[in-house]
């Protein structure tokens, strides 16, 4: 009986294998934009199920010294994605991204709580291009940049990063 | 005459060793420190409260920094350099300081803690 029903399952199993690597030349993993089903599916989801830590309180100052702090450690490390700006802005690769590298001041982004935030910026995001940087930034500069995403300065006003101008 | 020398040099000597001694010319504590990717070396020191300090911070490979946020101090080591951090512990307790300067993969968990006791 196990015999006959291990042989079906193997059986089975090869003949998905051949088919799979029959379509292979046939799909298209070229980077394109999801559509807007797709877009709205996700966000949905990100916001309801997978993005966590919704409501931890940011420990960090909102204060003028601690923007500073935020934008420093943003300008370092999150810039080359997402402009000095969090916007995009002089980042040449943004919108060629399969999700687009979203901006930042944008209410798909700023609907986050605090919390949700600080555990994307710890966690990243798949399938997006996001990374998870826990420990390549310290939680006080996680939590700096946070403040800095709530007090965004106007798209453009800080020119393009550095990397991209020489 | 010799032995007005001897008196002399006897009275130069114990000088000295009372100078010494009493740590008049010895000046803040210093303590040497290695900023390299991705820690510092010594990783923990303990200091005393209201005794003044200085690290002797250097890097020897990338720009470095440190942060006490608590303690309200921090420093830049350039690329190679060393650079002082004076100042003196006026609260008892662990305070963790953090790479300031952003150095690479583990810059995040690059730490140095202090132990200030009594």
């Amino acid at each position: 009986m196990y015999r006959t029903l291990f042989a079906f399952l193997g059986a089975i199993s090869l003949v998905i294998m051949i088919v799979a690597l029959l379509a292979i030349p046939f799909v298209n993993i070229a980077a394109h934009p999801p559509g807007k089903a797709e877009t709205a599916a996700m966000n949905w989801v990100k916001h309801k199920v997978f993005v966590r830590n919704k409501w931890q309180k940011n420990p960090a100052q909102s204060d003028a010294a601690g923007i500073a702090d935020g934008k420093t450690a943003f300008s370092h490390y999150c810039a080359a994605c997402h402009g000095l700006d969090a916007q995009n802005s002089g980042v040449p690769f943004a919108d060629r991204m399969s999700p687009p590298v979203p901006s930042l001041a944008g209410n798909e982004v700023q609907s986050y709580t605090d919390g949700q935030l600080k555990w994307i910026i710890d966690n990243g995001i798949w399938p997006s291009g996001m990374p998870g940087s826990k420990d390549i930034l310290s939680d006080d500069e996680i939590w700096s940049i946070v403040v800095y995403l709530r007090h965004l300065p106007q798209a453009g006003s800080l020119g393009e990063p550095e990397m991209y101008t020489h | 005459m010799k032995r007005l020398v001897n008196v002399f040099a006897a009275v130069l000597v114990a000088a000295l060793v009372l100078v010494q001694g009493h740590g008049i010319q010895a000046g803040p504590h210093r303590i040497d420190v290695t900023a390299k990717r991705f820690e510092f070396l010594p990783g923990e020191i303990t200091l005393k409260k209201g005794e003044p300090i200085v690290l002797v911070l250097k890097s020897v490979d990338v720009a470095h920094g440190i942060r006490f946020k608590e303690l309200g101090i921090e420093t830049k080591i350039g690329k190679g350099q060393t650079s002082e951090l004076a100042f003196t512990p006026d609260k008892t307790g662990t305070f963790v300081g953090h790479c300031s300067v952003f150095c690479g993969s583990g810059h995040g968990a690059m730490t140095l803690t202090l132990h200030v006791v009594d």
